[in-house]
């Protein structure tokens, strides 16, 4: 194959598109609805991709949770429920005792109480008791003041570091540091906001309060819920060892005897791959079908569009063939005029799904926060995928039409009257 | 007999011996061409006539390499066009043969130069040296100041021209006019027959296909045909 032939062929598709505008982009259509499937599919994929890397940085790659609950446990929730609390001594002894990870805390949560700026109320947020060193995890973070101290843990000073989300539905005037908010009566002084670090899978995180655990006891009482650990290994290498430390430790702490199932868990960020690769499976079997179905009337459309092209320029390939063209350069001139065809209804598509997206991914989230996670730029692998797919389906398309045309008779096709 | 051996070593640039050429048609057997055996030499000026249903059309299609006989031998250059492949074929008529159409068969949509560089194309030659020689070749046949045209910006003659130019610019082996001034009034089709005769004269070989005495006339060499056979070849006389 000459290289002339290919950019003449190129040229014929573009001439032929550019005398049949309208039919070679009805003919699109289908192209155009089918890889606009497969552009979206993979935004909202990568978008949940982006918003598990997310929800890991908060939780931290190399921290472990022990607690009664178990974060993927769905299917043993009754079991789980009948598994005794996990003490604050027990916690606290933990802590004390255990030696490979980098730092371990006790965090005792308390769920339904409002919080009170002079007359305003908010609900709906979560009370933390922890230790200072909550400020050293990936958690703990502030981007207004700080969190609280050594000192003010030893002493559980009355002081609160908000959830980004409180700060904003209660003291987003003005400086919130110094501030006084009231938690069951108890005054508590305002001295840090914590980063906004809200996903999709993991939104409840914006709305907790963190306080010295000793102040939250004095306030929800000292007993009655399961305190839970948190334990930082240092890095993702560690993870296995500490892992296997804490669970003998807990273990001993807890009295179960050798033989005995474990009656707490240890989570960690491998929980959330398991709700994300069910998310990603829906959203990949719904878009698949679609997706499908498109490109099939896609590549009827071009098909058909093809069969009248090859019809109408019947004379043209005779004339063509007269002067020396072969076969194959003739199926090739079809075939690159199918794939281009495909190819531009594919640019359409990821032109107008670009400007979808954008609008979508910035005005969507102002509404419904929960879709803050999709990005406004389409990920380029996808137009990547997108024109090689469209040009596969598009030579899929032109095949039948293209060896119509390269085995019409020299002599037959010259005597058309077109 | 020594005349012809010596034809034979160089100047024999197709020899059909006893071909036939026999469609179906339903049920029915139509034999186009029954027993012909041709020779053409090297710049023959030659004209095939007649009536309709006499064969002409299907002999100048197996000349031309459109169509392969059914039966019989034909050898473009002393290469066996009746065993080629299609390929074969295309590479013969784009490389030897240059068509001239009753109605022109140019792309209604390309240039004039466009047009005459089809043939190029198809031979693989890159785009510079193309332009070089279709310019020439519109230039040969007085076009050059018609090349950005398009053919239904030009008169029936210069559609014409353009054809000629479209095949002589492979400088083909043989040129095949098919009633190349059917679609012409008399005026324009003189002109198109002198461009011939002037072609002929430059070295060319040409192979008209008509059912015009007129035209035949410019040729040096007339045969005619009848119900698939040879009725007579012979010189023409009447120049």
């Amino acid at each position: 194959m000459k290289f002339s032939e290919i950019t003449e062929n190129i040229k014929i598709a573009f001439e032929a598109m550019r005398v049949n505008k309208l039919r070679s982009l009805l003919a699109s259509l289908g192209v155009v609805i089918g890889i606009s499937f497969v552009i979206l599919m993979g935004w909202v994929l990568s978008g949940l991709d982006q918003a598990l890397e997310d929800t890991f940085n908060i939780i931290g790659t190399d921290m472990l949770y022990i607690d009664k609950w178990d974060w993927a446990g769905g299917r043993n929730w009754k079991k789980i429920r009948q598994r005794k609390d996990i003490t604050y001594d027990q916690a606290t002894e933990f802590c004390e005792k255990i030696k490979n990870a980098e730092l371990a805390i006790p965090n005792a949560r308390e769920f339904g109480y409002k919080i009170k700026y002079k007359n305003e109320e908010f609900q709906g947020m979560s009370f933390i008791g922890t230790r200072w060193e909550h400020s050293m995890t990936p958690a703990g973070s502030t981007y207004i003041g700080r969190h609280f101290t050594q000192f003010e843990d030893d002493i559980g000073s009355n002081v609160i570091v908000l959830g980004y989300k409180v700060h904003q539905a209660l003291l987003n005037e003005g400086d919130p540091l110094g501030q006084y908010v009231k938690i069951e009566g108890r005054k508590f002084l305002v001295i840090g906001v914590i980063k906004k670090q809200g996903t999709m899978l993991f939104d409840f995180v914006d709305n907790q309060c963190f306080m010295p655990i000793k102040a939250f006891q004095s306030v929800f009482g000292r007993s009655g819920r399961s305190v839970s650990v948190a334990i930082k290994a240092g890095s993702i290498n560690s993870l296995d060892e500490v892992r296997a430390e804490s669970e003998g430790l807990m273990r001993q702490i807890r009295n179960i005897k050798p033989g005995e199932e474990n009656d707490f868990s240890i989570n960690e960020t491998k929980a959330f791959e398991s709700t994300v690769e069910v998310l990603r499976l829906s959203v990949w079997s719904v878009g698949i079908g679609m997706t499908v179905l498109s490109f099939l009337v896609g590549i009827i459309g071009i098909m058909n569009i093809m069969f009248v092209s090859v019809t109408e320029r019947t004379k043209e390939i005779g004339i063509r063939k007269a002067v020396g063209a072969k076969k194959r350069t003739i199926w090739m001139q079809f075939i690159i005029e199918a794939a281009i065809l495909s190819f531009i209804g594919a640019v359409i598509a990821f032109i107008g799904c670009s400007v979808f997206v954008y609008l979508i991914a910035t005005l969507l989230p102002k509404f419904v926060p929960e879709t803050a996670f999709l990005s406004p730029i389409l990920p380029y692998e996808l137009l990547l995928i997108a024109s090689f797919v469209s040009i596969f389906v598009g030579m899929l398309a032109g095949l039948v039409p293209a060896v119509r045309a390269a085995n019409l008779d020299p002599v037959e096709a010259l005597r058309r009257e077109n | 007999m020594i005349n012809t051996e010596e034809k034979n070593n160089g100047n024999t640039i197709i020899e059909i011996e006893h071909i036939a050429k026999i469609y179906q048609m339903g049920t029915e057997f139509v034999h186009a061409i029954r027993d012909i055996t041709l020779k053409i030499y090297k710049n023959d000026y030659l004209a095939i006539m007649g009536p309709s249903g006499s064969g002409k059309s299907t002999l100048m299609n197996i000349i031309g390499c459109l169509d392969t006989p059914t039966k019989g031998k034909y050898l473009f250059k002393d290469m066996d066009v009746s065993e080629m492949t299609d390929n074969d074929l295309a590479s013969i008529r784009n490389k030897e043969i240059g068509f001239v159409f009753q109605t022109f068969n140019l792309l209604a949509r390309s240039s004039s130069l466009k047009n005459v560089e089809l043939p190029l194309i198809y031979a693989g030659i890159s785009k510079s040296v193309r332009d070089e020689m279709a310019m020439k070749a519109l230039e040969n046949v007085g076009l050059s100041d018609r090349v950005n045209h398009k053919p239904n910006e030009l008169s029936g003659g210069q559609r014409q021209r353009v054809a000629v130019a479209r095949a002589l610019v492979t400088e083909p082996s043989i040129i095949l006019a098919d009633e190349p001034t059917g679609n012409l009034d008399t005026k324009t089709g003189l002109e198109i027959m002198n461009l011939f005769n002037e072609l002929w004269k430059a070295g060319n070989t040409i192979i008209l296909v008509t059912h015009e005495e007129e035209v035949a006339n410019f040729a040096k060499r007339i045969i005619k045909l009848r119900d698939g056979l040879i009725e007579n070849d012979s010189i023409n006389h009447q120049q």
